[in-house]
């Protein structure tokens, strides 16, 4: 039933802003990221930057809405802004409930915006695996401003520092107490801290992030701020998107920016070489099986004989590595 | 899990609450392993830009407002304008009547599930016809 599609059309099409043409190539980068060499080879010679804004969180702190709310204020500003919301995929039947979306209505059918909403897919870190490869072919379609909304996130997953420019930590009314502020994690991570639902209160919360930054040493010279609003009624979203300018401004004055950009590359090529190295484990070096016979091994014999059950099956393994360089 | 996934965008067009069946619908789909995209309420632009930018598989369209004719008729003719017909399942669900079933089908709708529908059902059916 699907038409096919090959690649050069699509790209040319793409070159044409044709959003058909972009969704299409967004779905081969997520199903095959082995084609993304492919396709990034049509736009080597595009030199567009895009800033990359990060809005991340709690589940249910207003996340989508709040992406909404300041898509809405950069597109009337004249941007373009490409959005990549992410939702977790379920460890049990590998499906999703992509509930972002229905969020942002209203600004879904501007010209000037492309939201792309995807699944974890069992990646950890609060995002997926494609996601550095859509900023990229956003990029490459010319967006001013790319907006990636993390999943509802805990205290430990902060991947989205390695790929935003400007993250942004948004807390609620009722968030925690000053020890939840000395957690090491996802309250380290903001450049700047929105307590959102402000309608419900939260200025104690406020009064706490301000306190924990208090007690930090900030080396690079900026101090994050701290805002409020009320997504719903755009309420404290121009001094939150102000926020956001102001420290786009300090990166680029202070040449921070470059190692933002370094970080989001190195991020990317430490993953593609770590689940290549995954791959070759377990497709060369021990496999599923291989394991399980571990753990019935364990099992059977007494449960403190599996460090002597790996530390053998460790030894009986020939890795073959490369010379350590002199 | 296999890398690629069916997608779907769940949508209610026009003015109509009812959201129940169409997040009954959706928990199914999600439980048997493809990525649900929720519209929510959305007009038929909306709708159709969703389909386009999600590049989904499917477009459920719930619906409890006896306006079903109407609404898949626009859905359908923008799709066609966009030239993404071919590409999208279109299932209806919700308050409509058996005697439009056949209808609905011949307008291009793969097929229809009226109140009493088993949500298996849905699920196999998708999952028959959109190989991946």
């Amino acid at each position: 039933m699907k038409a096919s599609y090959d690649l050069d059309t699509l790209i040319n099409n793409f070159k044409k802003k044709d959003k058909i043409a972009l969704a299409k190539l967004i779905t081969i980068l997520e199903n095959e990221p082995e084609k993304a060499h492919e396709i990034f080879k049509y736009f080597e010679d595009i030199s567009h930057d895009s800033y990359i804004i990060g809005i991340t969180g709690s589940p249910g702190v207003g996340k989508s809405t709040l992406t909404g709310a300041i898509c809405k204020k950069i597109l009337e500003n004249g941007k373009s802004v490409g959005i990549i919301c992410v939702d977790p995929t379920s460890p049990f039947s590998g499906g999703a409930f992509l509930g972002d979306r229905v969020r942002m209505t209203n600004i879904s059918l501007h010209p000037n915006v492309f939201l792309r909403s995807l699944a974890s897919r069992g990646y950890k870190g609060g995002i997926s695996r494609a996601v550095f490869d859509i900023g990229l072919l956003y990029e490459a379609y010319g967006m001013d401003i790319i907006i990636i909304e993390t999943v509802g996130v805990g205290q430990a997953e902060f991947d989205i520092y390695n790929l935003a420019y400007s993250v942004i930590v948004v807390l609620v009314p009722g968030y925690g107490d000053a020890i939840q502020m000395q957690k090491a994690g996802i309250i380290e991570i903001g450049d700047m801290y929105n307590i959102n639902k402000k309608d419900l209160g939260g200025e104690d919360i406020a009064v706490q992030v301000e306190m924990m930054l208090d007690d930090t040493v900030f080396h690079s010279g900026w101090r994050p701020p701290v805002s409020m609003t009320d997504a719903i009624t755009g309420e404290g979203i121009e001094e939150l998107i102000q926020n956001i300018w102001d420290h786009k401004e300090h990166l680029e004055l202070s040449e921070a920016i470059i190692q933002k950009k370094k970080n989001r590359f190195s991020f990317k090529i430490k993953e593609l070489i770590y689940s290549k190295i995954e791959r070759i484990i377990s497709e060369r070096l021990i496999n599923e099986n291989e394991i399980e016979e571990i753990i019935n091994h364990a099992l059977a014999d007494g449960k403190f004989k599996i460090y002597r059950i790996i530390h053998n099956k460790f030894e009986d393994m020939n890795f073959e590595l490369k010379k350590k360089s002199k | 899990m296999s890398k690629k996934k069916i997608r779907v965008l769940m949508s209610k067009p026009g003015i109509d609450g009812h959201w129940r069946g169409g997040i009954v619908v959706s928990r199914a789909i999600r439980d048997a392993g493809m990525e649900l995209i929720f519209g929510g309420f959305q007009n038929v632009k909306e709708i159709v830009e969703a389909a386009i930018q999600e590049d989904v598989d499917v477009i459920g369209l719930s619906i409890h407002s006896g306006a079903h004719f109407a609404y898949t008729q626009q859905v359908i003719d923008l799709l066609k304008e966009r030239g993404v017909l071919e590409d999208i399942m279109i299932l209806v669900g919700g308050v409509v009547p058996a005697k439009d079933f056949p209808k609905l089908k011949e307008m291009g709708v793969a097929n229809v599930y009226g109140p009493g529908s088993m949500t298996s059902e849905i699920v196999d059916f998708i999952k028959t016809h959109i190989r991946k």
